[in-house]
This record gives C-alpha cells, sequence and structure tokens, in this order.
C-alpha cells in the first residue's frame, strides 16, 4: 500500500504512519495476514528516518493491530489482538470531540449518529452488528458487551492531544 | 559508545566573541540528529570542532571514542562530510575526483560508488565544471559515502538545490543509513527536511543548545499559548513559570511557548497565573523555531 507523509503536518510522522496504516486496516485495504513493507523499505519510500518508521511498527505492533515474525516480514494481526479496553479509550477521546463540535454546530446525537451510518458506508465498512449507533443510547454504552468496536478514523488521539483541556 | 561526543565545548571567533558556549552533545549510532539555528549560531563551527578541523577553545571532543585533533586520520576514515560551501576541483573529470577520494580511503567500496553513478546518472567523463549545482553536490556526497563512513555530517548539504534534488540527495542519505546504520548529523535551514529525516533536534542559538530532544517529544509535548495583551500577566511572570521556554510580545498579545503538552500548558496557565480560556495549540517546528528565537531575553 501507498503512503503519504507531510512533515509540517500538526502530527508527528511516526503517528501519520500510524494513523495511515490504522485507516487502511479499518477500511479494509489491509486484509488480517497482510504483509506490510519492511521498516527499511517504507523508510526510503517516505524519505524518513528509520528509526521513526520502527517507532510507528512498535506502537502498531503494542496496539496489537500488526505483528512482527523474526525473518519473516511484519503482518497485520488478527482482530482478536486489539486490546478492547486501549481501543475503547481511544475511541471516547475521539467521540468527546464529535459531539463537542457537534454541540457547537447545533447538530443532534440522532444526526451525528446517522452522520456515522453515512460514513460507514461511505468507507465500506460491514456493519459491525451490535456496535457503534445500533445500540440506540448513543456513543456512551458502545461496545460494551459487543465484539471489541472497529478501529475509528481517529484512534491514536490521546485524549492530551486535544486543544482544549479535559474539563 | 557514542559516535559523537562533545563536552562542554567552548569556541571563540576572533575577536573574542564565543561562538560556541558550553555545549554539549552526544550522538549515537544509527540516529539522525537535524542541527538548526540562526545564521550565526554556531552551526558549522560545531561540524568543524566535530570533524577535528577546530579545535574546542575548552572542554573535550571525542568522535568513536577517539579525539578527532590526535587521530585526526584514522577519525576522518570513518566520517563523511558535506558542506554547502565545498568546492570540487572545477576542472577535473568525476572520475578523477573519485579516484582521488579512492586513494584516501581503505575502506572505500567501488560497488557502491558505481551504483550512486549510475543512480545520479552522472557521466564519469564529465567536469566538474560542466555540472548542475545538483549534481556537483551529489558527486560530493557520492565522495563523502562510499567508504561507509559511520557518520556522515552534512553541513547545510541542501542548499542552494531545488526541492527534487534536495529530496533525491535526502533519499540516498536515508538509504545509506539503511544500509550501513551510519550515524548522520545534518544542519538545515529546512525545517521540513529536518522533521522528515531526523529523530532528535539540536537547536543552537547564540552559541548555546537551546534544545536537544527527540523529536516527535517535541512535537507532541510542547505548546504555544496565546495570551490576552491586557495586562493581566507579565513577560516576566510567565518567563518564570517551570516549562516556559520564550514569550514574544506582540501588538496583539503575548504568545509564550511552553515545553508541556497543550492540556498540561492550560492547566499550569489556569494554577498559576489564574488564565484558564488561553487556547493552547501543538506547533510545527518552523513556528517553533520563530518564536524561539525571537522569544529570547
Amino acid at each position: 500500500m501507498q503512503l503519504f507523509i507531510a512533515p509540517g503536518d500538526e502530527l508527528p510522522i511516526y503517528r501519520q504512519i500510524m494513523r495511515q496504516i490504522t485507516d487502511a486496516i479499518a477500511g479494509g485495504r489491509l486484509g488480517p495476514g497482510e504483509k506490510l513493507a519492511s521498516q527499511r523499505d517504507l523508510a526510503e519510500q517516505l524519505v524518513v528516518s528509520p528509526l521513526t518508521v520502527k517507532k510507528a511498527y512498535d506502537e502498531l505492533e503494542r496496539e496489537g493491530l500488526i505483528r512482527t515474525e523474526r525473518g519473516r516480514g511484519t503482518f497485520v494481526g488478527e482482530r482478536a489482538a486489539v486490546d478492547p479496553e486501549r481501543q475503547r479509550q481511544h475511541l471516547r477521546a475521539g467521540a468527546r470531540r464529535l459531539l463537542s463540535r457537534a454541540r457547537l454546530s447545533g447538530v443532534s446525537l440522532a444526526e451525528v449518529i446517522a452522520l456515522l451510518h453515512e460514513v460507514e458506508a461511505e468507507l465500506g465498512l460491514a456493519p459491525a452488528g451490535d456496535g457503534l449507533g445500533s445500540t440506540g443510547d448513543g456513543l456512551g454504552s458502545a461496545g460494551g458487551d459487543g465484539p471489541p468496536a472497529p478501529l475509528s478514523d481517529h484512534p491514536f488521539d490521546q485524549p492530551h492531544d486535544q486543544e482544549e483541556p479535559e474539563s | 559508545m557514542n559516535v559523537v561526543e562533545l563536552n562542554n565545548v567552548d569556541q571563540m571567533y576572533a575577536g573574542g566573541v564565543l561562538a560556541l558556549s558550553d555545549v554539549n552533545v552526544s550522538i549515537e549510532a544509527g540516529q539522525v540528529v537535524g542541527l538548526v539555528g540562526e545564521n550565526g549560531a554556531g552551526k558549522t563551527t560545531l561540524m568543524r570542532i566535530a570533524m577535528g578541523m577546530l579545535g574546542p577553545r575548552r572542554g573535550t571532543v571525542r568522535l568513536f571514542g577517539l579525539d578527532p585533533r590526535r587521530d585526526a586520520v584514522g577519525v576522518k576514515r570513518r566520517i563523511g562530510y558535506v558542506s554547502e560551501d565545498q568546492i570540487l576541483p572545477p576542472f577535473l573529470r568525476v572520475d578523477r575526483v573519485i579516484d582521488l577520494h579512492r586513494s584516501l580511503f581503505p575502506t572505500w567500496d567501488d560497488a557502491l560508488a558505481r551504483r550512486l553513478a549510475e543512480r545520479f546518472k552522472i557521466s564519469p567523463k564529465a567536469k566538474i565544471r560542466t555540472l548542475s549545482k545538483g549534481q556537483a553536490r551529489q558527486v560530493a556526497l557520492l565522495c563523502a559515502v562510499a567508504h561507509r563512513p559511520e557518520l556522515l555530517l552534512l553541513d547545510e548539504p541542501a542548499g542552494g538545490l531545488d526541492p527534487a534534488a534536495r529530496r533525491e540527495f535526502l533519499e540516498t542519505s536515508i538509504r545509506l543509513l539503511n544500509e550501513a546504520g551510519t550515524a548522520i548529523l545534518f544542519s538545515s535551514h529546512y525545517l521540513t527536511d529536518v522533521e522528515r529525516m531526523a529523530d532528535r533536534l539540536v537547536m543552537l542559538h547564540d552559541g548555546r543548545v537551546l534544545i536537544d530532544s527527540d523529536l516527535d517529544t517535541l512535537r507532541e509535548s510542547y505548546s504555544l499559548a496565546l495570551l490576552p495583551a491586557n495586562g493581566t500577566v507579565s513577560r516576566d511572570r510567565l518567563l518564570a513559570l517551570g516549562g516556559c521556554l520564550g514569550v514574544r510580545e506582540r501588538s496583539e498579545g503575548l504568545r509564550a511557548l511552553f515545553a508541556l503538552a497543550p492540556g498540561e500548558t492550560s492547566e499550569l496557565l489556569a494554577e498559576t497565573v489564574g488564565i484558564g480560556d488561553a487556547p493552547c495549540h501543538r506547533i510545527g517546528l518552523e513556528e517553533m523555531f520563530i518564536e524561539l528565537v525571537g522569544g529570547q531575553a
């Protein structure tokens, strides 16, 4: 797959790499078990320091999204490896921002949920069963007893990344 | 063992002006360190001291654990150097210039030199003076790396090159790093190049190290707070806060740079100076540079 990075961007480069790989996995462009470019090759393709690529891969591996097999390469992991608690934390941060923004623009929760469904269709994601939205009582309880929620667009935004203070 | 180790290094210009003041920098194998600072901040002096072209007025310099003044040849054989104002002999042919370098370095790798020459599409028979600026810089890079140095010193290597030639130059450097684990110290005014290539950033200002940090940490845990101009808080008060690196006073307000993530800066400002609603932003390297250099006392 092809990646693109922008050095002047708000996100550090290793995060840009992580986000694009995550998006590709979430969008199905990278399937479970598929092989990723080697760290060296990716560093050369993107013209970035090999340590930057290593950092991105290490983080993705910690998230359970990819796994490296010594001597064979790096592969997209199985969904089961994703730490659901961590993913939920990331999703919660994204949800908080999404809802604040919706509130500011006068968009209702129902409209936001409808929007999420539209985006899901656009991305070609399979409906996630009893996951987001279909429980009908908002994002707070989403994924609580279902399988781990699918990856969000921006799962790596830690709460401290937000420009607004937490409370 | 670190590839480069500068400890408490001072250097003076003629006339007693400090060019470097108590500089401490160390570089590990395989690291890419970007060296930035205004013109005259001491970047070139630092490179020359690392090369052993200058001795420090005070402090110690070690490359691969050796003194580059005492083991001048031994050290130079393990490093490569390209600078913006490097001049190759204009009337020599490319292959003669390459021969010249080959004869100086026992570890010269002919296959690598050939591969690079092919990649750069430079005719070995061409005279240096007929080459474009970008091509001449590529020849210089080839000569600096074909002996597979453990450390590559690039002093403003992309200066004067167009974007395509600059990118090509960076690509070759990355390739080398991949192949040989070469550590790179490069100075540049192109901060996007630094963001792209470097793992670590060293910022010099008036001969001092203002910042020495992992680049990602810098991007994620530095922020700029925009504060009102109405006199609720003074520049000095802000500078006295822990984590405040610089404050610029502008007609529309104060801009304070903090070594804290945006949320932490907000909290700090709320707790210490009672301003709870100051917007705090993450910023890119270029803005950070301007805020820092412009915000010094």
